[in-house]
């Protein structure tokens, strides 16, 4: 799947939680915060350290790639009477490096998750804004290979 | 601080009420506990009410339905807690001495709720409904301490067997529930299928509290039932904390939150003689017997195997059905906890009934998030 990049036709869902590629083969980061006092990093980016309660913060960007800590496959997407006509989706929650837990959909076959997988980021469109243009979301799929 | 009295409890039947105003639904609760009080609405010096989903200005709507007896009231919200939040509120309210009779309500209709579901979102919050984020619960369990599909169901069939027992629940079976009943029952979100997963639904809840000396005044020779602790916390960072899109918070708080109540009445797990927790999947359930001192971790499938949880049991869970089967209509369900632990106190459980029932435990964790421990004693 080719990464799409900011243009006139595709844009964030919500600004401040990823930073769409602009180059070829760059991959999408997550938009996180690191706390200059304890050195904590944290998703989504947050202006005090949830650790240390210091004002001392920065936005950073975080990996790209983590390892699977838990998943599931959402197969009857539904609450109550509130039931998706469309198909199931995996569900998962991602350890990034440098230590944030990201929870995510999944690209992938029910099955084929496993935990400890290595995962990597993507974005898909998902739906388009007012002006036609493209939203983006992530994802994150096993690594491929 | 005065110690603070349950004098009263009552509740509409949870399930599915399409055509059953929520007017209708509060009445029913509200009359109930009154009358299981034995005092008029004159009585009630202050309002707690509970809700999610019902419209703005809904708190004193509902009352004035009662009467209009000028009492201050409010709304409390604290997403699947709410119930036992508001009763928190009326417990406080009570023991600082502002009050001496208070009432707590909670009300909700589910079953009419519309979202999307999909996976397409507008936001990036996106809907992570709560069985996929339970389910994840029970993936990483299963991968860490080699818990079955069969732990989970025998959980669920045992609150849905527990159900058939309380007029009240929602789901009362009219045959014995198997856990291959449960295992054979639809997939919702890996592992977790329909029948161990709480159901959307309707009801009303309500609970009255006063001091000592107004119970003894309007209920003498009755058990008194007395709030030993009431507990609430939110919660604190720790490691692997997910912010966007977790339910509920790290499993920390509920173990924080058990131990402040414990620490608090000065009553231990030991003590406890039923507990009623935050069973909307029955993954949690089994998660909470260890998070809530109940044992050592990693023990919680050799306490289900025991039996030790079931009615009959040393440490039964969920006498009423637990939210699987009695049902979790947000705002109400914390009442519901509270008055099932009130009639087992009292000895007045039928034929859900725990022997000798002197202490009881009602935890709830609610969205975004934060966690309750109440803990009453019947003296």
């Amino acid at each position: 799947m080719s990464e799409p990049a900011p243009t006139d036709a595709a844009v964030a869902l919500e600004e401040g939680y990823f930073h769409i590629p602009t180059a070829a083969g760059e991959p999408p980061r997550l938009i996180g915060t690191r706390c200059n006092a304890c050195g904590e990093h944290f998703y989504p980016r947050r202006e005090t350290c949830a650790k240390c309660l210091s004002e001392d913060t920065a936005e950073t960007l975080l990996s790209a790639r983590g390892t699977l800590y838990t998943h599931t496959f959402l197969v009857a997407p539904g609450f109550g009477d509130n039931q998706s006509k469309g198909d199931g989706y995996g569900v998962g929650q991602i350890d990034l490096p440098e230590g944030p837990r990201v929870q995510a959909l999944l690209l992938g076959e029910r099955g084929s998750f496993r935990i400890g997988m290595p995962m990597e980021m993507v974005l898909v469109p998902t739906g388009k804004d007012k002006q036609g243009r493209d939203l983006l979301m992530y994802r994150f799929r096993a690594v491929e290979g | 601080m005065r110690d603070v009295v349950v004098l009263g409890v009552g509740m509409h039947r949870f399930g599915i009420h399409r055509k059953i105003p929520m007017s209708q639904l509060v009445r029913t609760a509200g009359r109930a506990a009154l009358d299981d009080a034995g005092i008029g609405f004159r009585d009630v010096q202050a309002a707690y009410v509970g809700y999610l989903h019902a419209p703005v200005m809904s708190a004193p709507k509902q009352m004035k339905e009662f009467g209009l007896t000028g009492i201050p009231l409010l709304h409390v919200e604290n997403a699947s807690a709410t119930g036992s939040v508001a009763f928190r509120e009326a417990w406080m309210a009570v023991s600082g001495g502002h009050h001496d009779c208070a009432l707590a309500i909670g009300f909700d209709k589910f079953s009419d709720l519309r979202f999307d579901v999909s996976a397409q979102s507008r936001n990036i919050e996106g809907t992570i409904l709560p069985v996929a984020f339970f389910a994840m619960w029970a993936t990483r369990r299963m991968h860490e301490r080699g818990t079955t599909r069969e732990h989970l169901a025998r959980i669920a069939a045992k609150n849905w067997n527990n159900g058939a027992l309380n007029p009240m629940s929602d789901r009362q079976p009219d045959h014995r529930i198997t856990v291959e009943e449960v295992l054979a029952a639809k997939t919702i979100s890996d592992p977790l299928t329909a029948m161990m997963s709480c159901p959307v639904d309707d009801g009303a809840a309500a609970a009255i509290v006063c001091t000592r000396e107004f119970a003894d005044r309007v209920a003498p020779g009755r058990p008194r039932v007395v709030v030993k602790a009431s507990v609430l916390r939110s919660e604190t960072y720790t490691p692997g904390h997910t912010f966007l899109g977790a339910v509920i918070g790290p499993q920390q708080m509920t173990t924080d939150t058990a131990q402040a109540a414990y620490e608090a009445s000065g009553i231990g797990p030991e003590d406890i003689d039923l507990v009623q927790c935050h069973d909307a999947f029955s993954i949690e359930e089994l998660e909470y017997y260890e998070l809530l001192g109940f044992c050592r971790p990693g023990e919680a499938e050799s306490l289900l195997e025991s039996g030790a949880t079931e009615i009959g049991g040393r440490i039964p869970f969920s006498t009423d059905g637990g939210l699987i089967a009695r049902g979790h209509p947000g705002g109400p369900t914390g009442l519901a906890q509270l008055w099932e632990t009130t009639l087992q106190l009292r000895g007045e459980a039928g034929k859900r009934q725990v022997e000798g029932a002197r202490t009881g435990l009602c935890h709830l964790v609610g969205g975004g998030s934060v966690a309750i421990c109440t803990i009453l004693q019947r003296e």
